[in-house]
């Protein structure tokens, strides 16, 4: 094991945990995402020790972690805990420099954010205290429909006519689908149905906040295509969307530990 | 300069609602419950009762909820709550203003509900400006002091005077420390400001200015302590009297260096006009004041007002304080936050209970706020 410095950031969210660690020049060592579970203080344990043993360094080496998420407080290493908001922005904008906005949808929220022409959080907009329309939305969907949630977006793709779901309320659009289900619609257009709506309550977010192209999606939602697509339709634009768009608030902090130094 | 010690008569008052006001009545003193800024105390004072604010309070709002309809807002729910539970067995009156409807009929369910407790409602002008304002409100004041006689004997006008005299001394100590706040956040936070008004709207004023003016004497001469810069805030909105809401963004790293609150600068703000009578002296203080929500000034901008306060004390951007189904602040939001858009003055807003203390979501988004203005700072 090497005695260079690393930097580590650690976005312990509702639904996952993430942590990335990056070497003196910015270049990532290795990425981990695990499942929070009930014990966050844990979760971010294991997700920091999964990626010190992805990139042969010991959890101890770093120099400087910053902790984000939900539940960065619960980060025992951390230096320092920094938003989402800033992190997401500054993880997006190391992606893709040309970026004026960013969309991310995770697990209980989604935000979207505003960025000057430098990259910087000019305005941003969360959803309310309901996790209406985000990822665990989705993760309910997908179990009513009995799809694998990494197959959600594709088969939205196949949709020929999509339903209508009128309520982004997981209670609510549950029932909406099993009334579908009960008329027997096609499952493709109840899951392109799904993703609209998600979408469309995003977009209300994305309106509010004069988001402008080029807009980056980040967050485990942004690994549906379905929901991009459909964002795509209402923002009348193209959305950029990078390898591993849930890994890029942790990609944002390990950054800002970096800069710190 | 022991700040703990100065604060700590404040913060006892501050931090037990009905405390004092309880005390007050076991003692003999009668006491007014005033159900907003526009009551006009003075003329209470001087019938010789202790006016104190109803402020609305922590805890579930069930038995309001069983009158009120779902679009009245937590501020109604709450106090007409407190009043359905019997927690004031202490108060001889109530006053109520007309400022919104749903504060109209909360006062009409408050009598229907409370028989025993006397009831009365200011209407003061919603037009502010003009001379049919003042008259009006002239009338209205001698119609008030009328009604207080009639329970508690005349009301002479040196007793007026006197009343109008000391709530014109303790605004302008207020006045005084809120510019002392902004001028040296690093002495007085936003908390401890939030505090002192808190305790005012609870105490009698007589009691209430030697002890600002104690903090106000010992901070004038202290200089403030060096190092942090902080992004500096300014908040506006609906009623809130959570002190919790200014910790919360003081916890975040921002200085709370200005507020358009009623419980805060907007019920001090105003001068000490003079008139041929005391009524009249009286309305014009109420009609000169800074107008709330539910009062409109002729050529009056909310929006500009807003800009130029937050220009005023030096505010870096704008924390809005919005009780849901507030209809009259949501109202002013509109143009207010396009007038803070245009001066290029960052706001956020928040959305406010008033039966609980800030939930844990809120604090992501003010922090987020401040990492926004900081980073905007350093450039």
């Amino acid at each position: 094991m090497s005695d260079a410095p690393i930097y580590a950031g650690v976005d312990v969210g509702s639904a996952t945990a993430k942590a990335v660690l990056l070497d003196a020049t910015g270049a990532v060592l290795a990425a981990s995402v695990i499942a929070s579970g009930g014990n966050l203080t844990d979760a971010a344990q294991r997700c920091l020790s999964l990626a010190s043993d992805k990139a042969g360094v010991s959890p101890d080496a770093c120099a400087a972690v910053i902790a984000t998420g939900y539940g960065r407080e619960r980060v025992a290493a951390r230096s320092r805990s920094v938003t989402e908001i800033t992190c997401h922005a500054r993880g997006a904008r190391a992606l893709f420099p040309e970026a004026r906005s960013v969309v991310d949808i995770g697990g209980q929220d989604s935000k979207a954010i505003a960025l000057d022409e430098r990259g910087r959080v000019l305005r941003f907009e969360m959803n309310d205290k309901c996790a209406a329309g985000t990822g665990r939305f989705l993760e309910v969907m997908a179990r009513l429909l009995e799809i694998e949630l990494d197959e959600f977006g594709g088969r939205a793709m196949h949709a020929a006519a999509p339903v209508t779901i009128s309520s982004t309320c997981t209670v609510f659009a549950e029932s909406e689908v099993i009334s579908h289900l009960a008329r027997n619609q096609n499952i493709d257009d109840i899951i392109a149905g799904l993703c609209n709506a998600i979408a469309s309550r995003v977009y209300g977010l994305a309106s509010r906040a004069r988001l402008a192209p080029p807009t980056i999606m980040t967050g485990g939602v942004a690994r549906n295509e379905g929901v991009v697509k459909a964002m795509e339709a209402l923002l009348g634009a193209p959305i950029r969307t990078p390898d591993d768009p849930q890994t890029v608030g942790a990609y944002g902090a390990a950054l800002l530990a970096l800069e710190s130094e | 300069m022991d700040m703990t010690a100065l604060m700590a008569p404040f913060e006892k008052v501050a931090s037990d609602y009905y405390g004092y006001a309880r005390d007050a009545a076991a003692a003999g003193r009668k006491v007014a419950g005033c159900m907003c800024s526009y009551a006009p105390q003075e003329l209470l004072y001087a019938a010789g009762y202790l006016p104190i604010r109803i402020l609305g309070r922590e805890g579930d709002t069930r038995r309001a909820d069983e009158l009120l309809q779902a679009f009245s807002c937590s501020f109604a729910r709450s106090v007409l709550d407190s009043a359905l539970e019997q927690e004031w067995p202490f108060l001889d009156l109530v006053m109520f203003s007309h400022t919104c409807d749903t504060m109209q009929n909360v006062a009409d369910l408050w009598r229907a509900h409370t028989p025993d407790t006397d009831t009365l409602i200011a209407s003061m002008p919603t037009r502010t400006d003009g001379e049919a304002s003042l008259r009006y409100c002239m009338a209205e004041l001698e119609r008030l002091k009328k009604k207080l006689e009639a329970k508690t004997g005349p009301i002479s006008d040196e007793k007026l005077t006197e009343a109008i005299r000391l709530y014109g001394d303790h605004r302008k100590t207020m006045q005084d420390l809120y510019a002392l706040r902004a001028a040296k956040p690093g002495l007085l936070s936003g908390a401890q400001m939030m505090t002192i008004s808190v305790a005012a709207f609870l105490m009698d004023r007589a009691e209430h200015l030697p002890l600002a003016r104690a903090v106000l004497s010992a901070l004038n001469t202290a200089a403030e302590p060096g190092g942090v810069s902080w992004p500096r805030v300014f908040v506006a909105g609906s009623m809130c009297r959570h002190v919790g809401f200014i910790e919360l963004m003081e916890a975040a790293g921002c200085a709370v260096v200005g507020d358009d609150l009623c419980v805060g600068s907007r019920s001090f703000a105003h001068g000490d006009p003079d008139g041929d009578t005391p009524i009249e002296a009286l309305a014009r203080a109420y009609l000169e004041r800074i107008p709330c929500p539910a009062f409109h000034r002729d050529g009056r901008h909310p929006g500009h007002a807003l800009v130029e306060a937050a220009r005023r004390d030096k505010a870096d951007g704008v924390i809005f304080l919005l009780t849901n189904f507030c209809d009259p602040m949501a109202f002013d939001y509109v143009p207010v936050k396009k007038a803070l858009d245009d001066a290029g003055i960052p706001a956020l807003s928040l959305s406010v209970e008033q039966h609980r203390e800030p939930p844990e979501q809120l604090r992501t988004r003010v922090e987020a706020f401040v990492e926004m203005l900081r980073e905007s700072e350093g450039a």
